[in-house]
C-alpha cells in the first residue's frame, strides 16, 4: 500500500523508481500506466500510454507479428502500417526470425521483446517500463536504451523500475525511491551510481563554431579542440541521436570519427545540461 | 474500439474457447429439438438455452487473455473500454448462435399450435423468436458479467453463482428471460404470437446496467 503520493511526470523526462521488492514499485507503475485506479486521491492527465509488464506470458493464440498487429491497432494505428511497424520492430530487437512464429513456442526473452516491441512502436506519449530489460539478451537490452532515449527526445515520459543500478545510470532526470509505503525523490547526498555506461567519442568539425543545442544538451563534455573542430563524449545509448542532429543540422556538421572511450573514469559530468526538463505537466497523482 | 473488438475476437476465435459453450447448446438442441414439433414450442426452448450459453461465453471472453497482456492492452485502451470489448464480442457470438438457431427452428419445426389444430404466422413466429433470442443473450450476458472477473475472481464461488443465476434468471417470474420464453411457450396453445417487445427492453438495460458496473470495477481490482 502506497501513501502521500506526488509525482508529476514531464513530457521529455526520463524516471527512475526504485525500492526494495514487495514495496509497491509495480503498484505505482499500474497506477501511473492507468491499468489500476487509486482508492484514494486521483490520477489526471490521459496520455497515450504504453506498458511493459515484468514478465510476458506468451499463452495468446498469436504468431508474435498477428499479435503485434493486433495491438498497434489498439494503439491506434492503421492496420498496415502496423504491420510494417511490428516487422520493423521486431527486426531492430533482433526477433524477426521469430515474426511467424506462435506465442506459445516462444522463449521467455523472444516473448519479452514482443512486450517490449508492442510498447514502443505505437510511439505512445508516456512509457511505463516494469523491468523491461530482464530476460533480454545483451544486443536487445541496448537496443531498449537506445529506444529509450530515442522516445525521451520524442517528448515521451518515460518511466521505469530496473533491479540493475547502473541501468541507464545517470540519464534519468529524477530518482524517486519507494519505501515504508511512500514515495520519496532521491537527492544528492545519495549518490546515484556513477554513470559508467559505455561512452563514445566523437569528432566534428563544421562550417560555424557553434555545435546545434540539442548535440550540446545531449553531450557529457563537448570540447573544441582546433578551430571549428569539437570532441564530443556522449553516452553510447545516446550517440545515435546526437548523430542524427549533427548529420541533420543546417548547415551540416561533418563526423571525422566515431570511436569509443576508454578513458572515462577521469571525466567530469558537470557539464550535462537539465535545464531542460522542467517542462508543462503532464500528468499528476494526487495524495493518497 | 473496433480495433478492441477485433482483438477479442480473433482471440476468441482463435482459443477454440468458443468450442465448449457452443458444443453444449448444440446437446440442449439435440435433446429438446426434434423435426416437426411445434414452431413457437421450439423457438420457445432454443431461446432459454442461450442464456446459461451466453453467460458461459462471457465468462470465456474475460479470461481470455494472461493478466500480463490484459493489462498492455488496459494501458493502452484504457481498462474499462478493453473489459467492455470483451463483453460485447461474448455478446454478438451468442446473439449470432442464437439467431442461427432460430433460422434452423423455423426450418425443421412445424408451424401450428401445440395440439397441432391451427396454423401459426412463420414471419411473426420467427420475428417473436429472433426478439426472444436477444432477450435471453443479453439476460445471459449480465449473469455472465456479473459472475465473471472483476466482480467475482474466484472460480469456486463465480461457477456455481453463475449457475445459480442463470437459472434464476430462466425460472422466476418477472424475469425478461422467463416472460420471452413462456410467452412464446404459453403463446403455441392458442397459436398466438406474444412479441416480447418489453422484455427485451427490460433485458437491455438490465444487461447495460451489469455491464456498465463490471466496466467500473476493473480498474479497481488487482488480477
Amino acid at each position: 500500500m502506497l501513501r502521500n503520493v506526488h509525482l508529476e511526470l514531464a513530457p521529455g523526462s526520463l524516471t527512475r523508481i526504485d525500492g526494495p521488492n514487495g514495496s509497491g514499485k509495480s503498484t505505482l507503475l499500474r497506477l501511473l500506466a492507468g491499468i489500476d485506479a487509486p482508492t484514494e486521491g486521483t490520477v489526471t492527465g490521459r496520455p497515450r500510454t504504453a506498458y511493459v509488464p515484468e514478465r510476458f506470458p506468451a499463452a495468446l493464440p498469436f504468431t508474435a507479428l498477428g499479435y503485434l498487429t493486433h495491438l498497434g491497432t489498439v494503439h491506434g494505428l492503421p492496420r498496415a502500417s502496423a504491420e510494417r511497424a511490428a516487422d520493423a520492430w521486431l527486426d531492430r530487437f533482433g526477433a524477426a526470425a521469430y515474426a511467424r512464429t506462435p506465442m506459445t513456442r516462444l522463449s521467455k526473452g523472444s516473448s519479452q521483446k514482443v512486450a517490449v516491441a508492442q510498447a514502443l512502436f505505437a510511439e505512445p506519449e508516456l512509457l511505463v517500463l516494469d523491468e523491461a530489460w530482464t530476460g533480454l539478451d545483451t544486443q536487445a537490452r541496448a537496443e531498449l536504451e537506445r529506444a529509450v532515449a530515442e522516445r525521451t527526445a520524442a517528448g515521451s515520459a518515460v518511466v521505469f523500475v530496473d533491479h540493475d543500478p547502473r541501468r541507464l545510470a545517470g540519464v534519468a532526470d529524477t530518482v524517486y525511491t519507494v519505501r515504508d509505503g511512500g514515495l520519496h525523490r532521491r537527492t544528492g547526498e545519495e549518490p546515484t551510481v556513477a554513470p559508467d555506461g559505455p561512452r563514445m567519442i566523437i569528432e566534428v568539425h563544421g562550417a560555424t563554431a557553434a555545435l546545434p543545442a540539442e548535440v550540446l544538451r545531449r553531450a557529457v563534455v563537448a570540447e573544441e579542440t582546433a578551430e571549428r573542430t569539437h570532441r564530443l563524449t556522449v553516452r553510447a545509448s545516446h550517440s545515435d541521436l546526437l548523430l542524427r542532429a549533427l548529420l541533420t543540422a543546417r548547415p551540416p556538421w561533418h563526423v571525422a570519427g566515431v570511436r569509443p572511450d576508454e578513458s572515462r573514469d577521469a571525466i567530469p559530468d558537470e557539464s550535462r545540461d537539465t535545464s531542460s526538463v522542467s517542462r508543462d505537466v503532464s500528468r499528476d497523482e494526487g495524495h493518497g | 474500439m473496433t480495433a478492441l473488438l477485433r482483438y477479442q475476437t480473433a482471440l476468441l476465435v482463435r482459443s477454440q474457447r468458443w468450442l465448449p459453450p457452443f458444443l453444449l447448446y448444440a446437446v440442449f438442441l439435440g435433446i429438446g429439438l426434434q423435426g416437426g414439433q411445434p414452431l413457437l414450442d421450439s423457438l420457445g426452448y432454443a431461446a432459454a438455452f442461450l442464456l446459461p450459453v451466453a453467460a458461459w461465453l462471457v465468462r470465456n471472453c474475460v479470461a481470455n487473455e494472461p493478466p500480463a497482456a490484459r493489462a498492455v492492452v488496459a494501458a493502452a485502451a484504457g481498462p474499462a473500454r478493453a473489459h467492455l470489448a470483451s463483453v460485447l464480442v461474448a455478446l454478438s457470438s451468442a446473439s449470432a448462435l442464437g439467431t442461427i438457431t432460430t433460422v434452423i427452428v423455423a426450418l425443421i419445426s412445424d408451424p401450428v399450435s401445440s395440439d397441432h389444430q391451427k396454423r401459426v404466422p412463420v414471419p411473426e413466429a420467427v420475428g417473436a423468436g429472433l426478439l426472444a433470442v436477444l432477450t435471453c443473450a443479453l439476460l445471459g450476458v449480465a449473469v455472465g458479467a456479473l459472475t465473471a472477473w472483476p466482480v467475482l475472481r474466484s472460480t469456486g464461488r463465480a461457477v456455481p453463482a453463475l449457475l445459480l443465476a442463470a437459472l434464476l434468471a430462466l425460472v422466476v417470474s418477472g424475469s425478461p428471460a422467463h416472460a420471452a420464453a413462456s410467452g412464446l411457450v404459453g403463446g403455441s396453445h392458442t397459436a398466438t404470437v406474444h412479441t416480447p417487445v418489453l422484455p427485451l427492453a427490460a433485458a437491455a438495460l438490465l444487461s447495460a446496467a451489469a455491464i456498465a458496473a463490471a466496466c467500473a470495477l476493473t480498474s479497481r481490482r488487482s488480477p
